[in-house]
């Protein structure tokens, strides 16, 4: 046996050790979401909190994590890029599908996002299918699906797949229709003719590429570990001091679901912060209608505006933000109605 | 004297990921000369007029050797980009 072969089998025995505790996990139906809640915090002194809600955060959810960074990087190794990337190009409705199934799997990088973002419509893509991508990106990017799942509920996390999909796709078809988002689409078009260059990615080995995906896990936990741990401090302050009355009074009913979608979106989480926060303030008090509007916030945070801004008119992004908000409401409320809390 | 060019495709500024293949790249560039490799490493914005017109949506980092488009959205290792340079 040589070097690459152990290789190969050792990676694939740490990654089939993972899945099976996850599934072991739900076998033995132990929670992966933390246990403490505010009368167990409110004993410890300010300086404690945050510890054991980190500690108690980690001792449940580190099967969860460790698993969602394997996947996402299994996934973004394996995906045929170029495949999807020649596709992606396509004017037809096929440019919007390629748009909304790819984008969870893509975009757990922020900067490999706003490029493709950019040369979709530079390559003759349209705007259209270009904003489908960028809405349907953090709302559903694979990361932050499994660990919703698991720490919130898998009935939320598939709506706001769903929800999110539903609204990337508006808001891409309507923008393409206008004449300014027309326009821009014509200000870009590139003529594919003195084209010479040409794309046949290498073939690469097993172990190569189980070693690449682990690496790929690795960098984004590297990314936004340390900002998921800051954030949780913060987290945990709320979840230890915010008053219950106060969320269940603001954070419940068509109140609750207007503030959640406005406060949800510019309020800038880090990835998986929104979800620990979310998840803070529905054992707080807050609606799960309200909490559906807080997550779907995510597309129209500032920073993300700002960068996307760069390659399109502001009016562009003001246009799509705004659709994402009142589906963002739009949504709270249908949900509410049809689980029976508002 | 074998000629190769290497492309470096990445988002400007350069991301992280795409820095890390520039340095593969450079480093290989060096350790080949020795053997009779003149390369030639150029980075290019993923998102530019030109890159786009010859190979079209590119998913960053990618790594085009002579013209063709060997690796993209993920770093490859040294060993394997010495072996497409070799075949080159």
């Amino acid at each position: 046996m040589n070097f690459k072969k152990i290789r190969a089998i050792i990676l694939l025995i740490f990654i089939i050790t993972v899945f099976y505790l996850l599934i072991d996990s739900r076998i033995q139906a132990y929670s992966l979401a933390p246990t403490l809640t505010q009368a167990d915090l409110s004993v410890y002194s300010w300086y404690e909190i945050p510890i054991y809600y980190i500690w108690d955060y980690a001792s449940h959810g580190w099967i969860c994590l460790l698993f969602a960074f394997v996947v996402a990087g299994l996934f973004y190794e394996f995906i045929p890029k170029d495949f999807i990337a020649r596709r992606m190009g396509s004017k037809k409705f096929s440019g919007y599908l390629i748009g909304l199934v790819m984008a969870p799997f893509f975009t757990v990088c922020s900067c490999t996002m706003v490029p493709i973002f950019g040369s979709i419509i530079y390559a003759g893509g349209g705007i259209g299918p270009a904003i489908t991508f960028l809405l349907m990106a953090p709302a559903a990017n694979i990361l932050s699906v499994i660990v919703t799942g698991e720490m919130i509920g898998w009935d939320i996390a598939v709506i706001r797949i769903i929800v999110s999909a539903i609204t990337a796709i508006v808001a891409g078809v309507f923008i393409s229709k206008t004449s300014w988002g027309k326009s821009i689409e014509k200000r870009f078009m590139i003529k594919n003719s003195k084209s010479k260059g040409s794309v046949q990615l290498a073939k690469t080995d097993l172990d190569e590429r189980l070693w690449s995906s682990m690496k790929f896990s690795g960098f984004l936990a590297k990314k936004i570990i340390p900002y998921f741990i800051a954030g949780l401090i913060a987290v945990s302050y709320v979840e230890a001091y915010l008053p219950q009355e106060l969320v269940s009074t603001y954070m419940t009913g068509i109140t609750g679901i207007l503030l959640a979608s406005v406060i949800g979106g510019p309020l800038y989480t880090p990835t998986l912060v929104e979800i620990a926060l979310g998840r803070t303030l529905l054992a707080l008090g807050m609606s799960k209608a309200a909490l559906l509007s807080w997550l779907m916030g995510q597309p129209y945070d500032i920073p993300n505006m700002v960068a996307v801004s760069r390659i399109v008119k502001w009016k562009v992004v003001i246009n799509y933000a705004l659709i994402a908000l009142a589906f963002s409401i739009l949504f709270g409320i249908l949900y509410g109605i049809l689980i029976g809390v508002l | 004297m074998k000629k190769i060019k290497l492309e470096v495709f990445g988002p400007e500024p350069a991301c992280i990921r795409c820095t890390a293949v520039k340095n593969i790249s450079d480093r290989l560039a060096k350790r080949l000369k020795k053997e009779g490799f003149e390369i030639e490493v150029v980075k290019l914005n993923i998102m530019g007029k030109e890159t786009i017109e010859k190979y079209g949506i590119l998913v960053s980092p990618a790594l085009a050797i002579n013209d063709v488009v060997k690796f993209m959205g993920r770093i490859p290792s040294e060993d394997e980009v010495e072996r497409e340079i070799r075949k080159a």
